[in-house]
């Protein structure tokens, strides 16, 4: 029987550029992992890299993590051979399985994407240390010395239910179906190795990782990601963000340190700052994006710059505390998602914010050590909590015929 | 009371409907041993031969797309019923599916042709001899039938006349013990007419002048704290009960409706049972989960030879998970019984909602692995 293709359901359709947002410079010379295919949006799940990190970022997410139940090595290596299948086929634009058409039995893809292109569908996984804890997968040697529980942190308020995990899953699309299906059918096909542990929806991207994207705005209404790392600067990508020889265990060159923090933003608090309130908080004017002091977004920040005797650029402000300068030369990818909720019962207010996830060597030396400084200094704590938080390894990508995780579990 | 499915109606009934045993998606091989193959072409003008005729018993439909962009699939009906098809075939391409048909005029439906729909006419006596196998499965599980109905109506009977007697706490004492054989074999009840929710339906199932049953008996003992008023329904229960048993003797099963059985009592457990929602006044929840699961799990088991003969593994993995289950339930066990529901944390309900859904995943791949056994 052959496949049923989503892009041959499409076939006669024809292709707009619906939901590509690669705009004119959609092939991007440089860059680490392969782009996506301009007419189906289709990045391939295969490479050096996992995809998902340094592929511009798409405007939806689903994440979610994962506990490891009960398992021995063998059904976690089946697991992650069966989610690497179905992702390759997902980005694809192909159903998942061979079993879809079979009237007793339920179709192994759950449907809900037939007739939709992937919309640049990235899978990527990561592996918490508590994965390595596990007695029965005999993994505790493995264990990179810089993956580590996230310590208590200046301003947390962490819930455990929302942090924390042994396998994570982030798929991004500009397709918000896709990414929701995208992880609705992992879960179902880790049924009995993993459990679901805590997830997140994310509308609307709240960094750009590609020079071709435009900087897009965050639920305070600022630009976000204005100095991120771009996906171009090979240079910056291996010097901050991708493992290399020598970057603790074998296993993981090629692969990236993940750390997640869901960011609550006190929304209606912030609404009510005067724009000036705003613009010191964050170090940035909120139209243009401009540090302050500076007329243009993309103007390098001056951190030595003063207005009337005073810096521009406030000393707690945002955009200062977590500028590299200030950081010993520290920087991290971000990729984070806007999210909502819902309303939080106790307040009947908006459950929002910034679901922030970035990639980094060390964690500790990057991430910690700049929310170090952020959580005991930045006018911006007023207007936010940090309420969850994780990390994760995130191991190379599959080969062809491969699956990830294969480098550490053989 | 369950969200009954269609598809469990369609399978359920084997009253009055054709026997089907589909293979939907299979090539020549998975058709019964001694089907007769018959050959269909889809072309522009819809399947040829429109007007086919067949003899009653196993059928495998090859169909085969001879050159059209207007026609992909070929379907057989039973008036408006699908009983099989086969999709997507698009030129050049060709698929197969079976059915097993009784004596009757069938509708050949090939949507997008010039003249979408055809006819197959069957004759002759249905020969509908199930391998040795399958009988034994099929006795086993009516014999578990019957001895679940008996013990529903010996249950019931004393629950009843403590509720008639106006004996509050003997009826309480009584309950469980009356709800536990209808929870083990409730997917049966539901395919004979509104005996099910006649028996068994909860508050908010049913418009307030149609609830009855052990649900509103359970509302006015534990809610109302009265047995004022009920003996009516009480004596009705009991009728009903005793419908059931009746019609228990008769019933005409299917090895794939045994075990599209054991996935419907899961997945009551999944709707009802873990969320405490089934006895939502006594909160004997976790006595009728263990009922559910015993009954899943004696389906199951008489279905099991079949199953092994195709895929062993999947078999072993499903006594795995079904030890896996009870184990879960231990914590919770009080004397003969269960804790109250409202004794359970939502870390609790979370661990066992797990059990159940790694036991039903695996368990709602058997139906199509035993179809043809």
């Amino acid at each position: 029987m052959s496949p049923l293709t989503r892009r041959r359901l499409l076939a006669s359709a024809g292709v707009g550029a619906a939901g590509i947002g690669l705009g004119a410079s959609g092939y991007l010379v440089g860059r680490d992992t392969a782009e996506a295919d301009e007419g189906t949006g289709s990045v391939p799940f295969y490479g050096e890299h996992q995809a998902g990190i340094d592929t511009p970022a798409q405007d939806r997410l689903h994440f979610a993590a994962f506990d490891l139940v009960d398992g021995s090595r063998t059904d976690l290596q089946e697991m992650l051979r069966e989610w690497s299948r179905a992702a390759a086929e997902m980005t694809a634009g192909e159903l998942i399985g061979d079993v879809n058409n079979e009237r007793l039995a339920p179709p192994d893809d759950t449907g809900e994407t037939v007739g939709l292109l992937p919309s640049r569908l990235t899978v990527t996984i990561g592996f918490g240390p508590g994965l390595f804890e596990h007695q029965s997968l005999g993994l505790a040697g493995q264990r990179p010395a810089a993956l580590r529980t996230i310590p208590s942190l200046p301003a947390d308020e962490l819930d455990a239910a929302q942090s924390g995990g042994d396998i994570c899953v982030q798929a991004c699309s500009d397709d918000p179906q896709v990414a929701f299906h995208a992880i609705r059918n992992l879960a179902r096909i880790g049924r009995g190795t993993v459990a679901m542990r805590w997830s997140q929806l994310g509308f609307g991207r709240t960094a750009s990782t590609s020079r071709s994207q435009e900087t897009p705005r965050n639920l305070m209404g600022f630009k976000d990601g204005t100095a991120n790392i771009r996906a171009e600067d090979l240079e910056a990508m291996r010097r901050h963000v991708w493992l290399g020889a020598g970057d603790g265990p074998a296993w993981m060159r090629g692969g990236s340190y993940m750390v997640t923090r869901r960011i609550r933003m006190l929304l209606e608090v912030w609404d009510r700052s005067a724009l000036s309130d705003q613009e010191e908080t964050i170090g940035r004017a909120k139209y243009s994006g401009a540090p302050l002091g500076e007329s243009e977004e993309f103007d390098p920040i001056d951190l030595e710059a003063e207005k009337n005797g005073k810096p521009a650029i406030p000393v707690d402000s945002h955009v200062r505390l977590a500028s590299a300068s200030v950081n010993d030369g520290e920087r991290i990818l971000r990729r984070g998602y806007s999210f909502t909720d819902g309303v939080d019962p106790r307040l009947g207010e908006l459950d929002a914010g910034l679901f922030f996830i970035c990639f980094q060597r060390d964690p500790e030396k990057q991430f910690v050590a700049i929310q170090r400084r952020l959580g005991a200094n930045d006018a911006l704590n007023e207007y936010i909590k940090h309420v969850g938080s994780a990390v994760f390894a995130v191991p190379p990508g599959a080969r062809q015929g491969g699956y990830v995780g294969e480098t550490l579990l053989g | 009371m369950t969200r009954t499915s269609l598809r469990a109606a369609l399978i359920a009934l084997g009253i009055g409907l054709v026997a089907v045993l589909a293979a939907g998606c299979g090539a020549s091989e998975d058709a019964p041993k001694g089907a007769k193959k018959m050959a269909f072409k889809l072309t522009d003008a819809g399947c040829e031969p429109s007007a086919a005729k067949a003899p009653a018993g196993p059928i495998n439909f090859e169909v085969e797309n001879a050159g059209t962009s207007k026609v992909t699939e070929m379907e057989v009906l039973d008036g408006e019923t699908v009983l099989g098809e086969k999709e997507n075939l698009t030129e050049g391409l060709s698929g197969s599916f079976a059915l097993t048909l009784e004596q009757g005029e069938y509708t050949i439906y090939c949507p997008g042709g010039d003249n979408e729909r055809g006819t197959l006419t069957v004759s002759g006596k249905l020969d509908s001899k199930d391998s040795p196998e399958v009988e034994a499965a099929i006795a086993q599980y009516r014999e578990y039938l019957k001895k679940n109905t008996d013990e529903l109506v010996a249950k019931t009977t004393p629950f009843v006349a403590a509720v008639v007697a106006g004996n509050i706490a003997e009826a309480k004492a009584l309950y469980p013990a009356a709800r536990v054989p209808y929870e083990r074999i409730e997917p049966v009840a539901e395919s004979f007419g509104d005996l099910d929710p006649r028996i068994d339906a909860r508050e908010n199932d049913v418009p307030p002048s149609k609830f009855e049953g052990f649900h509103r008996i359970e509302k006015a003992l534990w809610a109302e704290n009265t047995a004022k008023g009920m003996a009516p329904v009480a004596e009705q229960l009991l009728a009903d009960v005793k419908e059931l048993q009746g019609k228990v003797k008769n019933v005409n099963l299917q090895a794939v409706q045994i075990a599209n059985g054991a996935n419907e009592l899961l997945g009551e457990v999944s709707a009802s049972k873990i969320t405490g929602e089934e006895e939502r006044y006594s909160h004997i929840d976790l006595v009728d989960f263990e009922a559910n699961v015993e009954g899943a799990q004696v389906a199951f088991e008489a279905v099991e030879p079949l199953l092994v003969k195709s895929d062993p593994k999947l078999a072993k993995e499903i006594e795995a998970s079904f030890k896996q289950v009870y184990a879960s339930l231990d914590p919770y066990r009080d004397g003969a019984g269960f804790v109250s529901y409202e004794e359970l944390t939502q870390a609790d309900t979370r661990k066992l909602a797990r059990e159940i859904d790694t036991l039903a995943e695996q368990l709602s791949q058997v139906p199509a692995q035993i179809v043809g056994g």
